[in-house]
């Protein structure tokens, strides 16, 4: 087991930073007679976790995929703080090339942005460090039928770490997974967001679990049924890790899950 | 891999065993069933003369098939039109029978080696083709929308995505294409030849050398069988992540 250093940047109350990163003004997404989002603004501030929170099919995803560049928009408008902001994507499924080993396979956005099949050796190693970050070490070799589930998402977060991202966009990450898997998975995801050794600072996560984003983000963004459109706003204080029958915890999950409902 | 081999060898011994049993107790004449001994006597140079021949035709023929039909497979996918217009004409030309083409062949190319090497591309062509467009469309949407976060350009993510992914189709066509060949090999002897399996069965049939004529059938199916096992084992090889068949 490698040691991480972990830093309490976070884990006491944010020096709440306030320059945005990603600024999503009025964002309108149709495909033909369907409205995916509507008129949706949204603010996203350096060093935030973002959880999107929103029921099955509401747009959610589709709004991170316009984040993305993946969808285009018909309407609005969403601005990067600088053209240089270098953005990570984490999709549902993991997406492992099944002929590539773990290691080449965190390796792809390498290659791909080289435009050649050479790696050479720094990157090999630096491929190899974010396996160990994510604790997949030692199945370096592994090809992506010899890993569990979770394992394979851990080589899905390696391989988007890669780019090494300051924003990271997860489409439910862990969602496929059985619940104690994804928990692990989830408290990896806070101390690599919390840990300075990626330039990962900020997190947007899908999700329609609400004790899931309360627990892991700083602000949980409610989002209504399809059309997507902004419900509330919650901000989340307190010290990580928090478990859902924490008082503070309980009493905005309960809060959020009220809203939903009021919603339906 | 001797627990997989032995069986059939077992049960193959056995059969051929019973058949000289019963060639021999019936005194069945040896122009309507010869005995395995008898045809096992008519082996020599010539028949391996035959054999090599039509194998190398078949071999080329499939060889050029597989590599033009991937080339046409690649332009397909890449220019959606050219595949919406000559989609259905090469489907016309697919369920044109070989047999009633290669006359015309012979016509255009002659009895040498080019009308039977012609016959076994067009059998060969259209598998390979039909299979290696499905394959390299086969990918799913999100494994293209990572390539496009990655920011992979259309070369790209046909090297590394499309191309790989389709092997497990290609593989598959390869498959039937390369017992295919051996049979477009042979129907263009029919027609017009003056050596090869072909023309030895046709010769050996109209002389009632009956013998003869079942070694040239049984040299065909090695040719066939021979083949099909070579792209299989380099299947098992080359594509290890996948165990189920795609077709």
């Amino acid at each position: 087991m490698n040691a991480i250093v972990l830093t309490d940047r976070l884990t006491a109350t944010p020096a709440a930073p306030c320059d945005p990163v990603l600024s999503i003004a009025d964002v309108s997404v149709r495909f033909g007679d369907v409205v995916a989002v509507d008129k949706l603004s949204l603010t996203v501030r350096r060093g935030e976790f973002v959880s999107l929170l929103g029921p099955s099919g509401c747009g959610k995803s589709t709004l991170l995929k316009a984040i993305a560049g993946l969808v285009s928009l018909t309407g609005g408008q969403i601005q990067r703080s600088d053209s240089d902001l270098r953005v990570g994507f984490m999709f549902q499924k993991p997406l492992l090339l099944p002929w590539r080993s773990t290691l080449d396979n965190a390796l792809l956005p390498i290659e791909i942005q080289r435009g050649g099949n050479v790696v050479d050796a720094v990157e090999r190693r630096n491929a190899l460090r974010m396996l160990d970050l994510v604790r997949l070490g030692d199945f370096a070799k592994a090809y992506p039928h010899q890993l569990s589930g979770g394992m394979q998402q851990r080589a899905a977060l390696a391989r988007a770490l890669m780019c090494d991202p300051d924003i990271l966009l997860l489409d439910e990450p862990f969602g496929a997974l059985d619940e104690l898997t994804r928990d692990t998975l989830n408290e990896e995801l806070i101390r690599i967001w919390q840990s300075k050794q990626t330039r990962l600072n900020t997190v947007l996560m899908v999700t329609h679990s609400i004790p899931e984003a309360v627990t892991m983000s700083d602000r949980v963004v409610v989002l209504s049924k399809r059309p997507a459109s902004l419900i509330e706003d919650v901000g989340v204080t307190g010290a990580r890790p928090r478990a859902p029958e924490d008082g503070d915890t309980a009493a905005i999950i309960r809060r959020i899950r009220m809203m939903v409902r009021s919603e339906r | 891999m001797t627990s997989r081999v032995l069986p059939p060898l077992a049960f193959g011994l056995v059969l051929l065993v019973a058949w000289q049993a019963i060639v021999t107790v019936l005194q069945i004449p040896e122009y309507l069933l010869p005995s395995p001994t008898a045809i096992l006597a008519t082996v020599d140079r010539s028949l391996a003369a035959s054999f090599t021949v039509t194998f190398i035709e078949a071999l080329a023929g499939f060889l050029i098939a597989s590599v033009l039909a991937f080339a046409v497979a690649t332009l397909f996918v890449r220019f959606h039109t050219l595949e919406e217009g000559l989609f259905p004409i090469a489907i016309a030309v697919k369920t044109t029978p070989i047999v009633a083409i290669a006359p015309l062949l012979v016509i255009w190319l002659g009895t040498g080696w080019w009308s039977k090497i012609v016959a076994a591309i067009l059998i060969c062509f259209f598998p390979v083709l039909v299979n290696t467009v499905k394959g390299l469309k086969a990918a799913d949407a999100e494994y293209r929308e990572l390539f496009e976060t990655l920011g992979a350009t259309q070369a790209q993510e046909f090297r590394k995505l499309r191309v790989p992914y389709c092997l497990p189709y290609l593989f598959s066509a390869l498959k039937i294409s390369s017992s295919l060949a051996v049979v477009g090999a042979i129907v263009g002897e029919f027609v017009g030849a003056t050596k090869g399996l072909g023309y030895l069965i046709m010769i050996s049939s109209a002389h009632l050398e009956t013998a003869t004529l079942f070694s040239a059938i049984f040299a065909a199916a090695v040719a066939g069988t021979a083949m099909f096992y070579v792209i299989s084992f380099t299947e098992r090889r080359l594509i290890f992540w996948s165990s189920g068949e795609a077709d």
